[in-house]
């Protein structure tokens, strides 16, 4: 039991540092320089619910982009006029760009506004944001070049929450997006399987619209799109810039964080559920495919295994050989925390953010709390996929990320 | 921002591009097939030249220390508690034949009991120590060929990793430190294997964790290999760049002090980590250590320490002298920087006035030593010829020439010496004295598992073997009076012994032991092997007396 969580710490942390193996992987991650004109034409959706706060700022930071040839989608619902009235104030100021698309289903989601949208895009590829990204004006034209410089099919740029001084556990949640984006994404599409993240993602049109666009009963709809498209062979490839990244926030308290992980780990549930990966070509990534969609419940269970094994050691009345053993997954786990506490670092030279002592101490004290919240989160996904209960909760936003950025 | 796209490059081609990185050198273009057994094996040795000077070296360096390795130098006491502290752990008793005191962290004679097999193999007959010296062989080849791999990645010129091989592997010091069941030779290669992953050329990341765990089992297997730690450290940041070396570091610490952290953790399950009656204790074996009585000051005529340094230099002044003289000099080169602050740190720790310095030492130094050396010849030779081929222009050709050259120079002034060194080496006879008591108890005893004798480390696998109780039957003569899990078993103290097998080891400190002094007095000498301070009398103690 020890080495079996021994060995699943010691492969998350493999991962985790992808990135950083040498410096020529930490080179490749990120965008090659645009060279010569732009060739592709964008469709960005916009799919804002109850966002009226913060989507006119995000549309315009689009509309500064120093890409020729896109249009934004903005997508609403026909019962939310707060956000409608933003959308079409949008629109009006730059009619050739900004379009508003109504979205009339009963019950909405994400990827049912998404497929609303589908058929009015003109672009050669479809790009997504959500309603309270800052995303950086170079970013097309880099995606543009990555597009035509790789022969790619989807390109996945990196997202980053930045309102890491926020509370304690935004800052664990900064990190985790740091590790994912920089480094464990990039693993992901050398292997060839690979879950998309929810936004600052560019589909080719044509593919997109050969697979329908999105699975709206999916709670994952993102993850679900790349485990069905690296299961058709298509190439898809990960840019990471600090400079290029899209800024989100994190949730606005424990308890919504607690929901959106519900959300993802449901949706992680329904596309395992779903076995499109098993006609993903050789049998590793198979295997790479089925253990990334139960990470969420083996770190759940891992995580108590090992509280008890301690447990077991330092009260019960067992040879001193299988004490140490039950000891043994505790290395990787605090060599995680180091290597956390290195990324910090790195995340706060990356973004010219000051991280303070106070930071470190609360990246390590907040590790075993936040771990229950993912476990917790984990098993609830699992009570709710049990029952049947797969509606939408949304995580609110209220710009909390802006606020670090004034310039912006 | 001049970069590509993450599925552009594929893992084997990040490789190539490293300028400045010592890659061992490509290898030449394959060489189509020629017909003929000889030239085919030609090819063969082209294409793989690294390995087959490797292997060559190796070969050498095996057969001079292997040749009578079971006859030369003397058996010490300590191949005897190491090998019976890996007998220990073989059968099953835990970490030591007695109780585990923390002397030294027991990774060493794991490995050495994971290697027992193989003398098991080969001999079953008396001086288990000498025929066990064996499993030295595989660690020497080992570590000869890390020499060789280290120097490469020091950027040094093939002939001179050549060089240092010979030097770690055949100076007559090396040949007899080498081949004794010490502790400090597993240690020096895990830290070998330190240095080789720290300057990887790839600057892997998963290479300077696999470094930081191979200076772990270093220091676990003697501890007193921690001193070279800030050289190592500075070797990783060599190794490492500047974009990825802060994880790199990380790595490297996070995985040295979790293994490491394992010894005071076992301690702790035991609880044996502090002090306290009753017990052995891991904060109280650091106590003994530190307080040991210190061997004086190395310089000082008369002293333990300069006794042990003029025995050192006795074995071989060359690789002593130059390894001194060349480490402080190569502290002066960027690439040589790391290796020579090991050596330095070593050379001041032995140099320090008061502080315990045992005759095994040394051999932490010698790779070290030895590459230095190497380096600092391929330095001077290369800047000779870069010299000579600016001035003196028509002589550019002839750079092989001038090395070969320098190189009969050199074996011409050494050989002499070290032929001497390793003639003793391979032909002496030390042990004679030892084997024959032990086949004396052999074919003496009646009785052995109802007889109770008293011997020095060295002996005590032996009579396991033949039988006798291992601990209370066969008795480690200090645990006799230092062990109260010994002595209770002695109600009538020297009356419950039947033999004392004395040999010098024994005879050294007789105060300090009064049951084994009484055990002596009351006993009549039945048998003696050799003459003088190494004799060794077999003693029966005489119950009437």
């Amino acid at each position: 039991m020890s080495f079996f969580l021994t060995g699943v710490a010691g492969f998350t942390l493999w991962w985790m540092l992808h990135a950083w193996r040498t410096p020529e992987t930490l080179q490749a991650t990120r965008f090659a320089d645009p060279v010569g004109d732009d060739g592709l034409c964008f469709s960005l959706l916009v799919p804002a619910r109850h966002e009226q706060e913060v989507l006119e700022h995000t549309v315009n930071r689009l509309l500064e982009s120093t890409h020729a040839d896109y249009e934004v989608l903005v997508i609403v619902g026909h019962d939310d006029p707060d956000t409608a009235a933003v959308a079409h104030r949008l629109a009006q100021a730059s009619p050739d760009v900004v379009k508003v698309i109504t979205d009339t289903h009963e019950r909405k989601n994400k990827p049912k506004a998404l497929n609303t949208a589908l058929p009015y895009c003109t672009g050669d590829v479809v790009g997504v944001f959500d309603a309270e990204d800052q995303v950086h004006p170079s970013l097309l034209a880099h995606v543009d070049h990555a597009f035509r410089e790789t022969g790619a099919d989807v390109v996945q740029g990196g997202v980053q929450l930045i309102n890491f001084h926020s509370s304690w556990y935004s800052l664990r949640n900064c990190l985790e997006y740091f590790f994912w984006f920089r480094s464990r994404l990039h693993l992901h599409a050398r292997k060839g399987f690979i879950p998309l993240g929810g936004n600052t993602v560019f589909v080719r049109t044509d593919l997109l619209r050969a697979n329908d666009g999105w699975d709206q009963n999916c709670l994952a709809e993102d993850c679900d799109l790349g485990v069905r498209l690296s299961s058709q062979g298509a190439k898809v490839v990960v840019a990471y810039d600090s400079e290029m990244v899209t800024r989100e926030e994190t949730p606005g308290s424990v308890v919504a964080l607690f929901k959106q992980r519900t959300r993802w780990n449901q949706g992680f549930l329904q596309v395992l559920r779903k076995q499109d990966w098993k006609r993903l070509p050789s049998f590793r990534q198979r295997l790479l495919a089925r253990y990334t969609l139960v990470t969420p419940f083996i770190q759940a269970f891992s995580g108590l295994m090992v509280l008890m094994g301690l447990l077991v050691a330092l009260t019960g009345r067992v040879p001193v050989l299988v004490a140490q053993i039950s000891f043994l997954p505790v290395v990787p786990m605090l060599a995680t925390f180091a290597f956390e506490a290195v990324g910090l670092h790195d995340f706060g030279n990356q973004y010219q953010l000051r991280i303070k002592p106070s930071h470190y101490a609360k990246l390590i004290l907040g590790g075993p709390f936040y771990q229950l919240i993912l476990a917790g989160a984990a098993m609830r996904a699992v009570w709710r996929e049990l029952r049947g209960r797969n509606d939408w909760e949304l995580t609110r936003h209220t710009g909390a990320h802006l606020v670090s950025e004034p310039a912006a | 921002m001049s970069a590509v796209i993450e599925e552009v490059i594929e893992p084997g081609e990040s490789r190539v591009a490293q300028p400045g990185l010592a890659e061992p050198q490509r290898e030449p273009a394959p060489v189509p097939w020629r017909r003929g057994g000889r030239e085919r094996i030609s090819d063969l040795i082209l294409r793989h030249r690294d390995a087959s000077i490797v292997t060559a070296l190796v070969l050498v360096v095996l057969a001079v220390q292997g040749i009578n390795i079971a006859n030369f130098p003397t058996v010490s006491d300590d191949e005897g508690t190491y090998l019976a502290q890996a007998w220990a752990i073989q059968h099953g008793h835990g970490l030591a034949h007695y109780s585990y005191w923390y002397d030294h962290p027991p990774f060493g004679w794991i490995q050495i009991a994971a290697l027992s097999w193989i003398p098991a193999l080969l001999f079953h007959g008396p001086m288990v120590v000498m025929h066990a010296r064996i499993i030295m062989l595989p660690v020497s080849a080992i570590g000869a060929a890390l020499v060789y791999v280290l120097c490469l990645r020091l950027r040094m010129s093939r002939w001179a990793a050549a060089v240092a091989v010979v030097a770690f592997g055949l100076s007559p010091l090396s040949v007899t430190m080498q081949r004794e069941i010490y502790l400090d030779n597993f240690a020096v290669v895990w830290m070998l294997a330190a240095f080789v992953l720290a300057l990887t050329p790839t600057r892997h990341l998963w290479h300077h964790i696999a470094s930081g765990g191979c200076a772990a089992l270093a220091i676990l297997s003697k501890e007193t290999m921690i001193v070279v730690a800030p050289a190592l450290l500075l070797a990783v940041w060599q190794g490492t760049d500047r974009s990825t070396r802060k994880f790199a570091l990380a790595g490297f610490l996070a995985t040295a002090g979790l293994l490491l952290f394992q010894y005071p953790l076992f301690a702790l399950l035991k609880g044996e980590l502090f002090s306290g009656p009753g017990h052995n204790s891991l904060f109280g074996a650091i106590h003994y250590q530190l307080s040991r009585p210190g061997s004086g000051d190395i310089f000082q005529q008369g002293t333990l320490a300069n006794l042990t340094l003029h025995w050192w230099l006795v074995r071989d002044p060359v690789i002593m002298y130059a390894g001194v003289l060349a480490s402080v000099a190569a502290l002066g080169f960027k690439r040589l920087r790391p290796i020579a602050l090991a050596a330095v740190i070593l050379i001041v720790v032995a140099a320090r006035p008061s502080g315990y310095l045992p005759a095994m030492y040394v051999i932490q130094a010698l790779p070290f030593f030895a590459v230095v050396i190497a380096g600092l010849l391929d330095n001077v030779v290369g800047a000779a010829m870069r010299w000579r081929s600016e001035r003196i222009p028509f002589l550019r050709a002839g750079g092989a020439n001038l090395v070969a050259f320098a190189s009969v120079l050199a074996v011409a002034l050494l050989a002499p010496s070290w032929e001497t060194g390793d003639e003793t080496a391979d032909s002496a006879l030390s042990n004679t004295n030892y084997a024959a008591a032990s086949q004396w108890m052999h074919a003496h005893i009646a009785d052995p598992a109802h007889t109770r004798v008293v011997v020095d480390d060295a002996m005590w696998p032996d009579l396991v073997e033949y039988g006798f109780q291992p601990g209370l039957g066969a008795i480690w003569f200090y645990k006799v009076d230092l062990d109260p899990a010994v002595t209770k078993t002695l109600p009538r103290g020297w009356r419950d012994l039947d033999y004392v097998v004395s040999s010098s080891i024994i005879r050294q400190d007789p105060n300090s032991l009064p049951t084994v002094s009484a055990a002596i007095k009351h006993s009549t000498v039945v048998a003696t092997f050799g003459t003088g301070d190494q004799r060794i009398d077999i003693m029966k103690v005489d119950h009437t007396r």
